[in-house]
C-alpha cells in the first residue's frame, strides 16, 4: 500500500517538473551558453546535441507538469513515510562545511572535526566511537594521502595567517 | 591467443596485480556483505587511489569489488533475509527457509558454488566471445557506433519502462552533464556558466561517486541498524561436505552461469534481471519445481549463479565496442581511458596483455573470493553488525578526499557533494540512478557519433538504413522493444483476465 501510494506521490511529479524547468531555461538561454559562430552547417556544430537532450527532458517532464498542476484526485504528497531529510541534510551541509575546512584548517583538523560532529549527530555518541574513530581515521588518511600516494594540500590559510 | 593467454597468466600472477586483486575482492566481499553499501559504493571509493597504479593493477582492484561484491551479497540474503546487493534478494527466496530449518550450511554451500561456477563459465565466454565480437566491430564506422550507442539507450530505457518518463529525465539530464565543458570538435565553451572551473566539464568520476558513493550514504545515515537477531550458523567455516550435496545440480550451474553472461552482455540489464531470468528458467527445468520458494538448493544456486555472471558478460559489449553495460562497468571505462587506452575492436590487438591478464584476473577473483567466503564465513557475517551510520560517515570522508587527490582540485568535491545530495532524492524516490550515468558515459559516445554520422551523410539520417550492420542493429532494437511491449501487454491482460474470473 505504502509503495503504491509513494508511486504516485506529487514528490515525483514536482522533481519532475523541476528539471523540465531547467532544461526549459537551458534551452532558452542556449545561444548565451554555447559558442554557435562554429562551423556550418548546423549538425556540425556543438549545439545540437545539447538541443536534443535539453528538449528530450522538456518532454519527457511534461506528464509531471501535467500532473503538478491538474493533479488528480487520489493525488497526494505522501512519499515513503520516511519523514523530512533533517539528518541528511545536516551531514550534507557539514560535507559543504568540511570542503571550507580543508582549506582553511588542513586535512587533519577538518576529517577529525568533519567526523566527530558526524557522528554526533548520526547518533554514534560512546567515547570510544566519538574521539577513537575520528582520531584513527584521521591517521589512516593522513598516512595514505598525504605519506604514501603525496597529494599535495596546500598550506591552511589559517595557519598562514598565524604565520605571518 | 594461446601465448597471450599464457602472457597474461603469468602477468596475473606479478605482486602488483596478485596484491590489488586479493584487495579488491576483500573490499568487494566486504561491501557486498553490508546491505545498503554493494559493489558501486566500494568502487567509486576506490576508484580515486587507482589513479597511481598500473592499468592492470587498477582494473584488477576494481574488477575484485565488482565480482567480490556479488560474492558476498548472498551472505546476508541467506543468513537474514536482507540482500547484501540487490539481485540476491532471489537468493533469499530458497536461501532464508533453509537457514530456518538448520540447513544454513546448505545455502550457503549452493550460494557459494552458484557464484564461483557463474563467475567462471562467464570467463570462458568472455575469452571465446570478445575476440569474434571485436572481429565483426572492426569493420564499424560512426554510422555503427552510434547505432549501437542507441541500442544501448534503448535497452537502458527499456529496462526502467515502469519509470519511462523519470527514466527520460534522467537519460537527458545524463547527456546534458556529458556537453558540460570545451566541446572537443569545435573547442566552443559549453554550459560552464562563466566559470573556468566548469570548462574541463563534470568528470565520470565525481558524478558516480557522488550519485552512488555519497547518495548512498546519505541514505545509510537516516536508516535503522539491521535486525542480526536471526543469524545462525552451526561453525566459522563453510562445510565442505555439502558442496558435493550440491554438485549434482551442475546442469542448472552451467545454465544458469550461461544465462547470466548473456543478459550481463546487453546493457542495461544488470545482474536482477539475470538472477531472476536463472531462477526462473531453473525451476521449470527442476524435477522438483514445487521446492522452488519453500527452500531448495537450487534456487540458491541458479539465482547466485546467474548474477555473479553478469560482470564478465558486462566486459563484452566494454572491451569489444567501448560501450559499457551497465554502471559498474562504466567506471571501469573510466580507468581504461584516464590510462590513454580506449576500449574498441582495436583494443584485443593493441593491447592484448593486458585484456589477457584481466582474463586471468577475473577467473583468480572468482577462486580468492570463493575461498575467502569459505575460510572466514562467520568473521565475514559478522560484519553486517557494524553500525551503517559509522560506515556512511567514513565512506564520507574517504569519498571527499579521495576525489579531491584525483586532480587535486576542491571543484570535484564540490560536484561530488552536489550529485551525492542528487544521489539521495532520487534513491529517496526510487528513480532508475543508472539512466543517468549510462546518459553520463554513452552521451560522448552518442554526440561524436551522431555529429560524425550527420557529417559524413551531409545531414541525412538515412544513412543509417542503408547499412547492412546499422540496419541489422535498428532491426533488432526494434525486435526488442516490440517484443518486449507485446509480452508486457500479454501480462497485463493475463492478470485482468484473472482478476475477473
Amino acid at each position: 500500500m505504502n509503495n503504491e501510494k509513494g508511486a504516485a506521490s506529487r514528490v515525483h511529479d514536482l522533481v519532475g517538473a523541476l528539471f523540465g524547468f531547467f532544461a526549459a531555461v537551458m534551452l532558452a538561454t542556449i545561444r548565451w551558453q554555447i559558442d554557435t559562430s562554429g562551423p556550418d552547417p548546423f549538425y556540425k556544430g556543438p549545439s545540437i546535441f545539447p538541443i536534443l537532450v535539453l528538449s528530450l527532458m522538456l518532454l519527457a517532464s511534461i506528464p509531471a507538469i501535467w500532473r503538478l498542476f491538474r493533479p488528480p484526485s487520489s493525488a497526494a504528497w505522501y512519499l515513503d513515510g520516511g519523514g523530512m531529510p533533517v539528518k541528511p541534510a545536516i551531514v550534507a551541509a557539514l560535507l559543504v562545511i568540511y570542503i571550507a575546512g580543508l582549506v582553511y584548517v588542513g586535512l587533519a583538523a577538518a576529517s577529525w572535526l568533519f567526523m566527530f560532529v558526524c557522528l554526533w549527530v548520526v547518533g554514534q555518541r560512546t567515547p570510544v566511537k566519538l574521539l577513537g574513530v575520528p582520531t584513527l581515521m584521521t591517521s589512516v588518511l593522513h598516512l595514505l594521502f598525504v605519506n604514501v600516494l603525496d597529494v599535495f594540500f596546500a598550506t591552511p590559510v589559517l595557519f598562514e595567517f598565524f604565520m605571518e | 591467443m594461446l601465448e597471450n593467454l599464457a602472457l597474461g597468466f603469468s602477468a596475473c600472477f606479478s605482486p602488483g596485480n596478485l596484491a590489488g586483486l586479493l584487495f579488491g575482492t576483500f573490499v568487494g566481499v566486504v561491501v557486498g556483505i553490508l546491505p545498503g553499501l554493494g559493489p558501486m559504493v566500494g568502487m567509486v571509493v576506490l576508484l580515486p587511489f587507482t589513479f597511481a597504479l598500473h592499468p592492470d593493477v587498477a582494473l584488477s582492484l576494481l574488477l575484485g569489488v565488482f565480482c567480490g561484491g556479488y560474492f558476498g551479497g548472498g551472505i546476508p540474503a541467506v543468513l537474514m533475509r536482507t540482500p547484501g546487493v540487490p539481485s540476491s534478494l532471489v537468493t533469499s527466496f530458497d536461501g532464508f527457509p533453509l537457514t530456518q530449518r538448520g540447513e544454513a550450511q546448505t545455502a550457503l554451500s549452493a550460494a557459494l558454488l552458484g557464484s564461483f561456477a557463474g563467475g567462471v563459465i562467464s570467463v570462458f565466454i568472455l575469452v571465446f566471445l570478445a575476440p569474434v565480437l571485436s572481429h565483426v566491430a572492426a569493420s564499424f564506422g560512426p554510422p555503427e557506433y552510434f547505432a549501437a550507442a542507441m541500442f544501448g539507450v534503448f535497452l537502458v530505457v527499456l529496462a526502467f519502462r515502469h519509470r519511462l518518463w523519470q527514466g527520460l529525465l534522467l537519460l537527458g539530464l545524463g547527456f546534458w552533464i556529458s556537453t558540460v565543458g570545451i566541446d572537443g570538435v569545435t573547442l566552443s565553451p559549453r554550459f560552464n556558466f562563466g566559470t573556468y572551473a566548469m570548462q574541463n566539464g563534470l568528470d565520470l568520476v565525481p558524478v558516480c561517486l557522488g550519485l552512488f558513493g555519497i547518495g548512498q550514504t546519505l541514505i545509510l545515515v537516516e536508516r535503522r541498524i539491521l535486525k542480526t537477531g536471526t543469524m545462525n550458523l552451526s561453525r566459522s567455516t563453510l562445510d565442505f561436505s555439502k558442496l558435493l550435496v550440491v554438485l549434482r545440480y551442475w546442469k542448472t550451474m552451467l545454465r544458469s552461469g550461461m544465462i547470466g553472461t548473456f543478459v550481463g552482455l546487453l546493457p542495461g540489464t544488470g545482474s536482477i534481471l539475470a538472477s531472476f531470468m536463472s531462477y526462473d528458467v531453473a525451476r521449470r527445468f527442476s524435477k522438483n519445481p514445487n521446492e522452488f520458494g519453500t527452500g531448495t538448493p537450487e534456487g540458491c544456486l541458479a539465482s547466485e549463479a546467474g548474477n555473479n555472471a553478469v560482470p564478465a558478460g558486462a566486459m563484452i559489449p566494454l572491451l569489444t565496442l567501448g560501450i559499457p553495460g551497465d554502471a559498474l562497468s562504466a567506471v571501469l571505462l573510466g580507468v581504461f581511458t584516464i590510462n590513454g587506452i580506449y576500449p574498441g575492436p582495436l583494443l584485443l590487438v593493441k593491447e592484448p596483455l593486458l585484456i589477457n591478464t584481466l582474463y586471468w584476473s577475473i577467473f583468480f577473483i572468482n577462486i580468492a573470493a570463493f575461498l575467502m567466503l569459505a575460510i572466514w564465513l562467520r568473521p565475514f557475517a559478522m560484519i553486517v553488525k557494524v553500525p551503517s551510520s559509522l560506515l556512511a560517515v567514513i565512506i564520507m570522508v574517504m569519498s571527499i578526499v579521495g576525489i579531491y587527490a584525483v586532480n587535486t582540485r576542491l571543484f570535484d568535491a564540490a560536484v561530488a557533494i552536489a550529485m551525492g545530495v542528487l544521489g539521495y532524492i532520487l534513491l529517496r524516490l526510487k528513480w532508475p540512478i543508472v539512466n543517468l550515468v549510462m546518459g553520463v558515459v554513452l552521451g560522448d559516445i552518442v554526440e561524436n557519433r551522431l555529429r560524425q554520422t550527420l557529417s559524413l551523410s551531409e545531414g541525412n539520417l538515412s544513412i543509417l538504413f542503408t547499412r547492412p550492420i546499422t540496419l541489422g542493429i535498428l532491426v533488432l532494437t526494434a525486435l526488442i522493444v516490440v517484443l518486449t511491449l507485446v509480452s508486457d501487454h500479454r501480462k497485463k491482460t493475463r492478470g485482468v483476465v484473472l482478476k475477473s474470473s
